[in-house]
């Protein structure tokens, strides 16, 4: 916080900002982070849903409750998930023309059988997309059974595992959140017409 | 329709949501880590947004347009309850006082769903989803904090105390209830103050928090009829601060 101490800021919230005047230096202070939840975003109806990125939280449902404005405050989306990183199991990331479903091998089966979302990752550099569900014993045995149901033909880099437990979902009522969405345009950067405005003082200024 | 009744209810609710926005919004770039500065911000700006819906309808019904009566307005013409000119304090504060003011905001506006006012009903019904992610927010926050370490614990109880006597300044009585209610353009203070305290007791039950007997709290009130603490009008000098340079200025 050293930083701050003699920073006398033009805008009046720095100011009041309540941060004592210290010495030199002080102990660095420990480490003190949220864990990691993944974010899943669905744009349309009909569409899957896909994975946007992390947000810190102490619990998932204050995951999920950041997750909301974090990754949709803007585009129109209609739902979203969240689960916990530690929940989400990964297949060995692939290279070149190999498929990750070359890697997956029968581990044997195990009881007791629940569900798991299973995602592609398609294209390098970008986000991993939900394709489907399967019901098995264990995060290894569901990219098993997802091989012989999921794999299709395309070329996937790396697959994903999450029980569907594991998932805090939008429930129906939660679907109202997105509402007002479509009309939040002025959120949008490209509707701020930063050019036009430019131009236009530009011009008043050169008259 | 009585027109000074209602506008006088169109006049608190937008001037409570245009300061607690203002107020809420002076947490961008300081908030407590990233996810809930974005998330703290864009419901400051979803209560600015509310304030322009009512400010709107005032215009309908006669009243000077949103700017001049948002900017030029001194603190004693401003009808907020005190408890949203409160200045941020810590984020302990502003959580509690997030929670107590929007759970009557949610309220509120699900009863005026019921307007006989029909643009108040409709902005009502248009709104829920925001108001229903301020309260899932607030909420989730309370529930959290309020069950967490002996600190986060102690420093809501702390904060909730001081903040109550002025959140029931929220529910002060209108010279027109009667005309609202009997034009059924809305049920009355009384009647949401009823609600709210149920919500709050079951919400705060809900944590370790613990609620003083609401007969032990004196309501802070005066704000309704433009009596002000001495944080408004310095927070109305800043809102206003570039439209008194230029009041044509677009950004």
């Amino acid at each position: 916080m050293t930083l701050f101490t003699s920073m006398n800021s033009l805008d009046p919230r720095v100011n009041r900002l309540p941060i004592d005047k210290v010495a030199n230096s002080s102990p660095k202070a420990a480490l003190d982070q949220f864990g990691t939840f993944e974010v899943f975003v669905q744009a349309k109806e009909g569409k899957p849903f896909q994975h946007e990125g992390i947000v810190h939280a102490p619990n998932i449902e204050m995951a999920y409750v950041l997750a909301k404005e974090t990754f949709t405050r803007r585009f129109t989306c209609i739902s979203i998930y969240v689960t916990d990183t530690r929940s989400v199991h990964v297949s060995a990331m692939t290279e070149g023309t190999n498929n990750a479903y070359e890697n997956i091998n029968d581990s044997g089966a195990s009881e007791p059988k629940t569900s798991y979302e299973i995602y592609h990752l398609l294209k390098r550099g970008k986000q991993h997309i939900h394709v489907g569900s399967v019901t098995a014993g264990s995060p290894d045995e569901a990219m098993w059974r997802a091989k012989a149901s999921l794999a299709g033909e395309k070329q996937v880099f790396n697959i994903w595992a999450i029980r569907t437990d594991d998932i805090r979902f939008t429930t129906t009522e939660d679907k109202d959140l997105w509402l007002t969405l479509p009309e939040k345009k002025f959120r949008d950067a490209s509707d701020y017409k930063g050019g036009d405005k430019l131009k236009a003082f530009l011009e008043s200024v050169n008259k | 329709m009585d027109q000074q009744a209602l506008k006088e209810l169109l006049y608190k609710m937008a001037d409570d949501q245009l300061i607690m926005g203002h107020r809420n919004s002076e947490w961008t770039g300081f908030g407590p880590l990233l996810e809930e500065d974005i998330a703290f911000s864009s419901m400051a700006q979803d209560k600015i947004g509310h304030s322009l819906a009512m400010y709107n309808m005032l215009q309908e019904l006669g009243e000077q347009d949103p700017d001049t009566v948002a900017f030029t307005r001194n603190a004693n013409q401003f009808h907020n309850c005190q408890l949203t000119e409160l200045p941020n304090g810590e984020y302990d504060f502003s959580l509690i006082r997030h929670f107590l003011f929007d759970t009557a905001e949610a309220i509120r506006f699900e009863m005026l769903t019921q307007s006989s006012y029909e643009p108040l009903a409709q902005v009502a019904a248009k709104i829920r989803g925001e108001l229903r992610y301020h309260t899932m927010h607030a909420q989730t926050w309370i529930k959290q904090l309020g069950s967490a370490t002996e600190e986060s614990i102690s420093r809501l109880q702390k904060s909730l105390e001081y903040a109550l006597p002025f959140s029931l300044g929220i529910f002060e009585r209108s010279p027109f209830e009667d005309k609202l209610i009997a034009d059924r353009i809305f049920e009355g203070e009384a009647a949401l103050e009823k609600k709210w305290k149920a919500k709050v007791e079951e919400l705060i039950g809900q944590t370790q928090l613990r609620l003083p007997s609401w007969e032990s709290l004196t309501p802070v009130v005066g704000g309704r009829e433009g009596k002000h603490t001495e944080h408004l009008q310095p927070l109305l000098d800043e809102m206003s601060e570039v439209f008194k340079i230029d009041p044509t200025a677009e950004w």
